[in-house]
């Protein structure tokens, strides 16, 4: 069922009842999560908050939990799977759930009572009627009981035939409907902001809790999963609550606490943090367009750096310890020689915090680290200790944690542009027909940064653009990337993880892959989990990887 | 030197000011009781013969009077001072006393304790209206009635009064009220959020 009121039907239905969170382990929805927690705090609702990473895990944390609360919520999982199939609920329970991926199982949200969905669909989602996918089986029944009265003998006549294939037909158009519905999944807006307006509505807001939303909203723009129209939706209400919440001057409030501002940002990763031509190597959209992994790319970012004025030693060094003077002016010279240069979204509109005397952080820094927190490098940190560590990222005060998180993101970024530059120098990017295919060799030192999710779809997008700026021929850009990385953190050995994401010439970001994924593991019965609820990763056995592919190719071709 | 010993008893709960309490010591107060008795003897006999008029014994008299009651004040002020801390540990500790704390404790303060423990409860069930207050939980008023706690490693099941159950998973978050979960934290399963 889907809720339109949050207040009415969601938050004073749960006042003075125990709730159980289970929230899945991305960065929008421990954003979500933490702004749910503080209203709860408010309001002294009784929570358990139980990070999960997989549908496997999303399971048995319900089993476990399962008589300690009458109402459940998910963020960010679950939207997908038939709920009441998967997790038998029983009778009394009501599962809420918030989830930005899309498309949301039908039966979910035909549900009448047990769950009910929070999330906002947007016009352009379009949900099978009603009519179109269920039906009521009473023709069934008559005529089984018709059948059984005449003995053996079938009944021929005409109304039971027309029955029949008008049930036939209705079948296959089901199927056609539901399959066009799920063949694309794609991300809805971002569960942080549906909270953020939760609690603005119930006067509870302040600038924590925004910012918390704008983290998660951030992390839509920056991991490339909301569309751009959405995004810009969402940036421009953002930026009213901001202007609603941070109108006082300087002056009036005490130095410690949080300013946000609005501005328009370099898509350059880290450049606060890290130096200018650093940054700007491992940066997916500067570092394909002036390809900074060959010689003459370098050459070109010499020039640039030549013509706005900036000494060389100076961007190599920490962004910090560049001239004052300079880094004011950063902005305005890049936005000048951006055109020239081929790179003219180098700057988009988005939100940074300062507090006190720190340096100001970028809202996309904050979502570098905490996937960098999500994914650590360290073997002995189970997932759900990773969620909390990046919760605390996000927490007031726990400053050291988002610089470790900043320290662990620069080790990623690093390991994500040698391997790019790997696949390039030695054509590891092959064609295979309708996508192009790239491995990421079984024994190379990175391979732990990659058997992640997050950032084996990092990987995969650099990947492409990289290759498609390099490529001579048109065809590359209209062509699908399949990534698949050996899965060194499974329990199982010879796993691997597969990626696969849509082409660069696209502008809508939906991603067949998910359903293509499960047609091609059914066909060749490989040992395929499809674990994650970020569709387009699955998990594979490396035995079934050829027939894997095969079939995938005929699939797609 | 008279009255040394007992000086050392002094000097021995003083060291140990944060809060342990040493093993009770019986040999140095044994001794002290001896010097005492000595002392007391030596009067005796002298105060006699002052009594029939000699001048002479006076100032000895005085002296051992003076030792005797040094070496009491002192006797008296190591027991009170071992009791005064005694008491600070059932508000600290709880009615059970930790084993290594119970075995530096002689015969009748442990009597001591069990009669001010019995004292204790009977004062805070007539507190209040529905079976007493319990005194001893917050020493300072809390900030907070439910707390945000973070579960370290598992536990299993635990319960909070009304009758819920939480099941304590390691890494999960939960808020809960303070009275209950006070226990687990000072155990260590549980960690408070700031």
């Amino acid at each position: 069922m889907l809720v339109s009121d949050l207040r009415k039907e969601f938050y004073d239905v749960i006042k003075g009842k125990r709730i159980l969170v289970l929230v899945h382990s991305d960065i929008d929805g421990i954003c979500a999560s933490k702004i749910l927690q503080s209203l709860f705090r408010a309001d002294h609702i009784l929570y358990t908050v139980v990070p999960v990473k997989t549908r496997s895990d999303l399971v048995s944390a319900f089993e476990q939990h399962r008589e300690q609360a009458r109402y459940f919520l998910l963020l960010n999982c679950g939207g997908c799977l038939d709920l009441v199939d998967v997790l038998s609920p029983p009778e009394d329970v009501k599962i809420f759930v918030a989830d930005n991926h899309r498309p949301l199982d039908v039966c979910n949200i035909y549900n009448g009572d047990q769950v009910r969905i929070l999330s906002q669909l947007g016009e352009d989602e379009e949900v099978p009627a009603f009519e179109d996918v269920f039906r009521e089986e009473e023709s069934e029944d008559e005529d089984e009981d018709s059948d059984e009265e005449d003995g053996k003998r079938r009944r021929f006549d005409e109304e039971t035939l027309e029955r029949r294939r008008a049930r036939r037909q209705w079948h296959q158009q089901r199927h056609k409907i539901i399959f066009d519905y799920t063949q694309f999944s794609y991300y809805g807006s971002s569960t942080a902001m549906l909270m953020f307006d939760l609690a603005w509505k119930l006067s509870k807001d302040n600038n924590e809790l925004l910012w918390w939303a704008i983290v998660g909203v951030t992390e839509g723009q920056v991991c490339e999963r909301t569309e751009q129209d959405r995004c810009v939706l969402a940036t421009g209400s953002l930026q009213g609550h901001v202007s609603r919440l941070n109108h006082q001057t300087q002056d009036s409030q005490p130095l410690d606490c949080l300013r946000i501002t609005f501005e328009k940002e370099l898509k350059l990763a880290l450049y606060r943090q890290w130096s200018l031509v650093e940054s700007m190597r491992h940066s997916l959209y500067a570092s394909t367009t002036l390809k900074l992994w060959t010689l003459r790319g370098e050459k070109r970012l010499q020039e640039l750096l030549a013509e706005m004025g900036l000494p060389l030693v100076q961007c190599r060094q920490l962004y910090s310890g560049m001239d004052v003077n300079l880094r004011q002016d950063l902005r305005s010279l890049l936005e000048e020689k951006a055109e020239k240069y081929g790179l003219p979204d180098l700057l988009f509109p988005s939100f940074s915090a300062s507090r006190g005397f720190r340096t100001k952080v970028g809202a996309a820094d904050y979502v570098y680290s905490a996937a960098a927190l999500l994914e650590p490098p360290q073997k002995d940190m189970t997932p759900t200790a990773a969620a909390l560590d990046v919760a605390d990222c996000l927490t007031v005060g726990r400053e050291e944690v988002l610089e470790r998180g900043i320290e662990g993101s620069k080790q990623q970024l690093s390991a994500i542009y040698r391997q790019v530059q790997t696949f390039l120098d030695m054509n590891q990017v092959i064609s295979a027909g309708p996508f192009l295919y790239a491995t990421v060799i079984q024994g190379t030192p990175d391979a732990w940064f990659f058997s992640a999710p997050h950032c084996l779809t990092l990987l995969a997008r650099f990947t492409l653009r990289a290759h498609v700026s390099v490529s001579r021929g048109r065809k590359s850009g209209a062509l699908p990337l399949v990534l698949t990385s050996p899965d060194v953190r499974a329990a199982q050995p010879d796993t691997c993880l597969v990626c696969g994401i849509p082409p660069t010439s696209e502008d809508s970001r939906r991603n067949f892959f998910g359903k293509a994924f499960e047609q091609a593991a059914e066909k060749t019965a490989s040992r395929a989990e499809l674990e994650f609820f970020d569709t387009n990763i699955i998990r594979l056995s490396v035995d079934d990887r050829s027939k894997f592919f095969d079939a995938l190719i005929s699939l797609l071709s | 030197m008279l009255s040394e010993k007992a000086l050392e008893l002094i000097k021995e709960l003083d060291r140990s000011k944060d809060g342990k309490l040493p093993a009770f010591n019986e040999d140095i107060i044994r001794k002290v009781l001896e010097e005492m008795n000595t002392l007391f003897q030596q009067n005796q006999r002298d105060v006699g013969e002052a009594a029939a008029g000699e001048i002479r014994y006076f100032p000895s008299i005085h002296l051992r009077h003076a030792a005797l009651d040094r070496n009491k004040r002192c006797l008296l002020s190591y027991l009170y001072n071992r009791l005064e801390r005694i008491r600070t540990m059932r508000w600290e500790f709880g009615s059970i006393l930790p084993a290594d704390i119970r075995a530096n404790l002689c015969e009748p303060e442990i009597q001591w304790f069990n009669r001010y423990n019995k004292n204790l409860a009977s004062y805070m069930r007539s507190l209040g209206e529905a079976g007493g207050l319990d005194l001893t939980q917050d020493t300072k008023p809390p900030k907070n009635l439910y707390v945000e706690v973070r579960c370290l490693r598992d536990y299993g099941e635990w319960e909070v009064e009304e009758g819920d159950t939480v099941v304590l998973q390691k890494d999960t978050t939960h808020y809960l009220p303070l009275a209950a979960c006070h226990h687990l934290i000072r155990q260590g399963v549980l960690e408070q959020v700031e």
